[in-house]
This record gives structure tokens, C-alpha cells and sequence, in this order.
């Protein structure tokens, strides 16, 4: 079997889940979660079963299961990922900045971008008028860019 | 001076053993070297039809549904900047994807559903995966499979950036994957062998085809889509459909490798129906002659509907 990838039991799912609510305030991953060796988590929600996706992995050269959803940083935090803030754009209710169009533009182009609030440090999802266009990481003010470098902005 | 994109003696000829007409011959060079419309697909796994198409009315873009039963294919009738429609916030979030018409054809007439395990046996870049999700609603299952890691990375972006969660990324040359796969006994509901080709039909989007084309090529191209269509075939369950489809208008990688798949395999070549004018496949090219089933594949011509060149067919496994 493929060591890198593990298929998460309902236990760590459930684990996770306390974290995507306290967080963002997603309350259930409607997936097989899996997690890698580097802390992603990925989201399968096909209809093969854990047993099925096993024997997969044990046969096949699996690159890629499912969407990335999150990965789990070293402070036991979880960083949304770029593409899952659109995919759970209904859902999510806590840590959203509303950003203007200068900002975004910014921010879609991969840079930090900067705000007030120098007391906020946690992982932020950027709201930009009714679209929420990404995530990042707030400390002192500044939003660390988590736009992948493939999907930013080019001019 | 001679252009540049100018066809090769070898091509113009082959392209005229197919035609035969001298008027068709003439409008197929002329659209082939206007630019190709612009195209895009609503990615509904993201956002409604209507709610996109008020969206990019909303930056003056004029958008024409072409086919009634597939709105989801939208026609941008606006003159856009070089590189704008890959540039909107729409197209950053998923919303669209960039596709030509005749290249969405092979997933319209897999039909793939949302209970269905499917594979798409040369998946990168992942237009006709995120069709085919999008068709499944995010269930059933894809394996998406390609051969080399860099258009797997490609692969993977297109699939998270439209949201894509049914579909197991695998990295096989096409024989491997079917040795693999059989020890476990995996087979498919519906398969997807959208082979790498000469890309005769992408001359309008692509002049430098015209450059690159050579007929050993094809030939080399030829034995290559034999092997994976037949590797995809074992695949298949009995009863199941395939499509085979390619990008170009040569019968070596088409009626040829149809005409293989017939001889080897318990099949039969169905008729297709699709929202564009399609032409039958050959029934015979030079000195061959080809399977009479064959006549059921669909050749698209870009001057029969202003798209690229494509060639579509539906297999099903009989046993």
C-alpha cells in the first residue's frame, strides 16, 4: 500500500471535523478523508468503499485522491485550502475578512495583503463582495498569500 | 514568401483522399485557417448556468447557448482581449473551463452518470474529467489516469480548480494499468480513451500543427492508440461503452484502430447522436477497406460546424 496516504477512521474524521467548525464553522465533510505524510487532507466522494480505495492502493500508482481540502499545520490548526473555501462557500461562517476590490486584485495576483487588526492570529477566509475568493494566514496585520503560484493572477 | 503555417504537400493530399470534394476541400482549408471561436463550458459542479451567464453578461460579454439540450456550452460572441478569458475571477473560481466545442463531444456521448465507475484512460489536462464530473454530480467514480507526472500536476490543478472530488488520479502507461487492474479484477461501467494524437483537427487553434505534422508520426501514433484501446478494452465489462475518440482527421488513427479493435474483440461500433453535424466514419481510405459498423463513428469537420476537427466513436463490449 501506498505509505504515504491513509485512509482517516470515523474517529479522526470526526477529530477533524471539530476542528473545520471551531475554525470556519463547517460542521460535516461529506468525504472519505485521507491524509498524507505531509499533513494534507484530501476528500474522495465517490461511491468505491474504504476496502475498495485499500485494495487501489496496494495495486495501482495512486497520485492523487479526491480534492485537497486542508492541511494540518504544526500547531494542530487547519489551513483551508485554496479550492475548498469555494467548494464550502455556504458553509463557512467564522474567521471571514471582507476585503475591497483593490485588495483582492492584490490578493488574486499573490500578494499579502495588510489590515487593522494587529491582535487576530489565525487561518482567514478573504471575503470579496459576494465571492469568497480564497485563504491566508493573519498575524500582526498581515495576511500571508496561500493563492497557489499555478492560479494567480499573471497581469 | 511562403506562410509559415503553410500545409505540407504529404498533408494536403491526405486531406483530399479523405474529402474528395473539390468544394468541400476548399471551405475545409479556408476555416482552417480562421481562428476559432471562443468556447467555454459552465462548470456546474461550481455554480448554476444562469447565475454564470448573468455574471459575464454583467462584464458586456454576449453569450450564445448553441445547442438547446446542452446549456451548459456557452459560445462568447464578444471580441475578447488575447488571454481574458482565463483571466476573470469567474474562470479563478472553476466557474467555466475554457473547452472547444468538438472536444466536449466524446463525454456528451459517453453520457457518464452518477453511479457509474468510469475510466479515463489519458486524462490530462482534465477538460473532459471535469466534464464528465460534472455530468456525475461528484459521485459515481473516475480513475484518471495519465502516464507522466507533469500532466498530472496539470491534471490535478484543472480538477481542484473546478472542484472535482469523484476521481482517483493514477499514473500507468496504459498496458500497466490494465495488468494492474486486472489481478484485482477491476472493470468499468464506461471508459473515456481520448488517445494523444497528430492533432490534424487542431490547426485552427494550433497552426503550428501544420509545421509539426509528418506522416511517420502517424504512423508511430497509430500502433501507439491501438495498444492503448485495446489495454482500455480489457477494462471494459461486458455490456459496458467506450468512446474512442482523437483530435485528428487521419483514418490510421482512427477507422484503423476501430477496424483493429474489430478484429481482435467481441464489439460493436454504435451510432452516436450529438448536437453537431457529424459525418460517418470511412468504409474505406487508399487501398483499405474498413469494418462496415465503422460508418456508425462520427467524423466532425471544422466547416461543417465551425469548430475544430474531431472523431468520435462508441464502442460497446458484446463479451
Amino acid at each position: 500500500m501506498n505509505p504515504q496516504i491513509k485512509i482517516l477512521n470515523r474517529k479522526e474524521k470526526k477529530e477533524i471535523e471539530k476542528k473545520t467548525e471551531k475554525q470556519f464553522g463547517i460542521k460535516s465533510l461529506p468525504y472519505l478523508l485521507f491524509q498524507t505524510n505531509k499533513g494534507k487532507i484530501r476528500g474522495y466522494s465517490g461511491n468505491l468503499s474504504r476496502e475498495e480505495i485499500q485494495t487501489l492502493l496496494k495495486t495501482v500508482n495512486i497520485e492523487i485522491n479526491g480534492i485537497y481540502l486542508f492541511n494540518l499545520e504544526q500547531d494542530g490548526q487547519l489551513r483551508i485550502s485554496h479550492d475548498a473555501v469555494s467548494l464550502f462557500k455556504d458553509k463557512i461562517t467564522k474567521n471571514i475578512i471582507e476585503i475591497n476590490e483593490e485588495q483582492a486584485d492584490k490578493f488574486l495576483h499573490g500578494e499579502d495583503i495588510y489590515i487593522d487588526d494587529q491582535e487576530t492570529k489565525s487561518i482567514v477566509v478573504l471575503k470579496f463582495q459576494d465571492n469568497l475568493v480564497g485563504s491566508g494566514k493573519l498575524s500582526q496585520g498581515r495576511i500571508t498569500n496561500f493563492v497557489p503560484k499555478e492560479r494567480r493572477l499573471k497581469n | 514568401m511562403k506562410n509559415k503555417y503553410e500545409p505540407k504537400h504529404q498533408f494536403k493530399e491526405k486531406i483530399e483522399s479523405i474529402l474528395k470534394n473539390k468544394e468541400d476541400i476548399e471551405k475545409y482549408w479556408e476555416i482552417s485557417r480562421k481562428g476559432i471561436q471562443r468556447s467555454i463550458r459552465c462548470n456546474t459542479l461550481k455554480i448554476s448556468i444562469e447565475e454564470l451567464k448573468k455574471r459575464l453578461e454583467s462584464k458586456g460579454w454576449k453569450i450564445k447557448h448553441p445547442f438547446k439540450d446542452n446549456p451548459e456550452i456557452m459560445v462568447i460572441e464578444s471580441n475578447l482581449q488575447p488571454g481574458e478569458l482565463g483571466r476573470t475571477i469567474e474562470h479563478l473560481l472553476g466557474y467555466y473551463y475554457v473547452q472547444e466545442i468538438a472536444s466536449m463531444m466524446p463525454i456528451i456521448a459517453l453520457n457518464p452518470k452518477p453511479e457509474e465507475i468510469i475510466l479515463d484512460i489519458a486524462a490530462s489536462p482534465g477538460s473532459k474529467t471535469t466534464q464528465a464530473a460534472a455530468m456525475m454530480e461528484n459521485k459515481g467514480t473516475i480513475i484518471a489516469n495519465d502516464v507522466k507526472l507533469g500532466r498530472i500536476s496539470i491534471l490535478n490543478t484543472n480538477l481542484e480548480r473546478c472542484g472535482v472530488s469523484n476521481t482517483i488520479i493514477t499514473r500507468h502507461d496504459g498496458v500497466q494499468l490494465y495488468k494492474r487492474l486486472e489481478k484485482i479484477n477491476m472493470k468499468f461501467d464506461k471508459i473515456l480513451c481520448d488517445v494523444p494524437c497528430s492533432g490534424e483537427g487542431t490547426l485552427r487553434s494550433s497552426p503550428k500543427t501544420f509545421l509539426m505534422w509528418n506522416e511517420k508520426v502517424v504512423k508511430v501514433l497509430s500502433k501507439m492508440q491501438k495498444k492503448l484501446a485495446e489495454s482500455a478494452l480489457e477494462l471494459l465489462k461486458v455490456g459496458g461503452e467506450m468512446i474512442y475518440s482523437t483530435c485528428t482527421h487521419s483514418p490510421e488513427e482512427n477507422e484503423s484502430v476501430l477496424n483493429h479493435l474489430k478484429e481482435k474483440f467481441n464489439i460493436e461500433i454504435e451510432k452516436i447522436n450529438l448536437p453537431i453535424k457529424c459525418r460517418p466514419g470511412l468504409a474505406e481510405w487508399k487501398d483499405q477497406s474498413f469494418d462496415s459498423e465503422i460508418k456508425n463513428a462520427c467524423r466532425i469537420w471544422p466547416q461543417d460546424n465551425n469548430t475544430e476537427g474531431f472523431f468520435v466513436a462508441k464502442i460497446r463490449r458484446l463479451g
